[in-house]
């Protein structure tokens, strides 16, 4: 628990909003838009462990989350495993993708590792869609049954996924603060040089690979029991292109920038849904031009994202806040010296 | 036979849309070390701004080349504006980046012209062709005439003119070609233009035989890409070569296997090439670091 003690405050903040958002008095719309939150957040903070950690990239995250998503829809809806279960399979299936697809492609870098985990993301796609037997095809499956946490009520699934995400954010910051974390930051430097430290950059790699892979089928499975119905619509590159989003607005080298850019990217979505209303030019994709310019205009302008930007601006306002404080004491001693 | 044949023709046409594609992000590569994942939205705007052009009773040939202008002026601003800017990029940033530029067009596109799909009228009108069976519509022999085209031209541009050859040095050595008076500032600027130039017109050829919609580019320029890292990176020829195999193995694959899964045997050919020989099938010096 040092890492709780480390983040102190933030994370106090943190869970004190959490459990206090479903009483706050908005629509409870808001209260299934915080819940994809959850689901959203569990993956970016993956997929930042594996970008802004180890260095890699991924452009299939999605794909992952959908095999979450039918992996659970599949085993609970066909064949009649209790949801929980189905959570449980979530993370194993995707994890063996995970380490299938990292122990292939451990060796590439930069534009190769981003095509081939494209290429993953598109082939996972098509076999959902393909695999009518199983997956209901372009169809999609539907009666795909709730979780029962203590009962089922959206409130309790809000907990349920919130409680999860705090969990996968804990295991994550601890990580970080761990000899693995400080592995996947000497191969994101170097990898020639973690080599030669004694670091195995391959099976890190793999590692970071299984984790992210991990954590993007929880929160599919989630999603999968929390909608009800499942097409494969929603798993593909224009997915993983929103959740590479979230992570590169909220910042990759921070875990915290996953979960705010979760935030950031769900509310303007949001704000472009109620915009539609009053605009009716915003008609087609314009939440992709806002993503794509986002994306565009944050490796232009902020390429370290909000989170370590505005840590960087709050620690340079406490030194100026220390140092002005510094000099008045400095002051007050002489005065007291004189006196 | 005949099946056979048909489908190895569809295929080469498919496979000379993915050259052009493959070559455009070589040409970009070779010179300033940037793949482009906006490729594909260069093929997508060539088509829909002859569309849109042609809707406002333009010419053909007019609107044809307005399009073809405007994209290359797109590549020429999007080197000069944005990636030009990008400081510290190294290989994850301009994915990002590019990436970015590409869904922007995507929405942009998808929000003037909506999200229908168009159709562009054939070049010529005339009966398909019927060479021993093998049914090939006019379209194909005009698509692969360009494509023909184009690769001489490229090549004939980069290996017997000035330009080519200051090109050439930028790619081989940034810092030697600037010694030499040779902006590589100006040579990435000018392959962004052309690599436009070919975009659009790729796109254009295209629109009569499969319609265009907003999202077209998506898969035609992964697959130019998936085509450009098969041949290895760098290698015009070889991923040439390796454009026309993926379309001919995507034809098969959809002709014997399965329609559905067209899309998919090009990615798995990638992935098992990426794992077996990641230098791409001729060979490449570049494992696919970039960076600026």
């Amino acid at each position: 628990m040092k890492v709780i003690n480390k983040w102190g405050k933030g994370f106090f903040l943190y869970l004190f909003l959490v459990l206090i958002f479903p009483f706050l008095p908005i629509d409870e719309y808001y209260r299934s838009v915080a819940i994809i939150i959850g689901f959203h957040s569990i993956v970016t903070i993956g997929l930042c462990l594996l970008m802004g950690q180890a260095g890699q990239i991924s452009l299939g995250q999605a794909a992952f989350f959908g095999l979450g998503a039918y992996t659970s829809a599949v085993v609970t809806a066909k064949y009649g495993l209790s949801p929980m279960i189905g959570l449980l399979i979530a993370m194993i299936i995707p994890a063996v993708f995970a380490y299938v697809l990292g122990r292939a492609i451990a060796g590439l870098q930069g534009y190769y590792l981003a095509m081939a985990t494209l290429a993953f993301g598109f082939i996972v796609q098509i076999g959902i869609t393909e695999w009518e037997s199983v997956t209901g095809g372009a169809n999609g499956m539907i009666n795909i049954p709730q979780i029962a946490f203590f009962g089922e009520s959206e409130l309790r699934m809000y907990y349920l996924v919130w409680a999860l995400v705090t969990c996968v954010l804990v295991f994550s910051l601890s990580l970080l603060h761990s000899r693995v974390g400080r592995a996947f930051r000497a191969i994101h430097k170097s990898e020639v040089a973690a080599t030669s430290m004694g670091i195995n950059v391959r099976s890190f790699k793999l590692s970071a690979f299984i984790i992210s892979g991990i954590f993007a089928g929880l929160a599919g499975g989630l999603y999968a029991h929390f909608m009800g119905i499942l097409d494969p619509q929603p798993f593909g590159l224009h997915e993983s292109i929103k959740f590479l989003t979230m992570v590169v607005i909220g910042g990759m080298t921070s875990i915290w920038g996953a979960l705010i850019g979760a935030v950031v990217i769900n509310a303007i979505s949001e704000i472009l849904t109620v915009l539609r209303e009053y605009i009716p030019f915003l008609h087609g994709d314009v939440d992709t031009i806002v993503f794509g310019g986002i994306l565009v205009l944050i490796v232009m302008f902020m390429p370290e994202g909000l989170v370590p930007k505005s840590a960087a601006f709050l620690q340079s306002m406490k030194m100026k806040k220390k140092a002005a404080r510094g000099e008045e004491d400095d002051q007050s001693m002489e005065r007291k010296a004189t006196t | 036979m005949t099946e056979f044949m048909q489908y190895f023709a569809n295929g080469l046409v498919n496979g000379g849309i993915y050259a052009i594609v493959a070559i455009g992000f070589i040409t970009i590569y070779s010179v300033s070390k940037v793949i482009n994942m906006a490729q594909g939205e260069f093929l997508m705007l060539g088509g829909m701004i002859t569309v849109a052009l042609i809707g406002m009773e333009l010419p053909y040939g007019v609107a044809a080349l307005v399009a073809i202008l405007a994209v290359t002026l797109l590549g020429i601003f999007l080197q000069k504006y944005i990636i030009a800017n990008v400081k510290k990029a190294n290989a994850i940033s301009l994915i990002i980046l590019t990436i970015g530029f590409s869904t922007l067009l995507q929405g942009a596109a998808s929000l003037t012209w909506g999200k229908d799909a168009f159709s562009l009228p054939p070049i010529t009108n005339s009966a398909p062709l019927s060479i021993a069976g093998v049914n090939i519509a006019m379209q194909s022999v005009w698509i692969l005439g360009t494509v023909l085209i184009i690769l001489v031209f490229l090549w004939f541009l980069m290996s017997k003119t000035m330009l080519g050859k200051k090109i050439t040095a930028c790619s081989i050595n940034p810092m030697a070609a600037k010694l030499m008076g040779i902006s590589p500032v100006k040579m990435s600027m000018i392959a962004f233009g052309i690599s436009g130039a070919t975009g659009a017109i790729a796109g254009i050829v295209i629109a009569p035989l499969s319609v265009t919609s907003y999202d077209v580019g998506v898969l035609l320029g992964i697959k130019g890409f998936s085509a450009a890292i098969l041949g290895g990176l760098g290698n015009p020829i070889g991923a040439a070569v390796a454009a026309f195999l993926i379309g001919i193995l995507e034809s098969f694959g959809a002709g014997y296997i399965s329609s559905g899964m067209k899309d998919a045997f090009a990615f798995l050919i990638l992935i098992a090439v990426l794992i077996m020989k990641p230098s791409g099938l001729f060979g490449e010096r570049s494992v696919g670091k970039g960076g600026l």
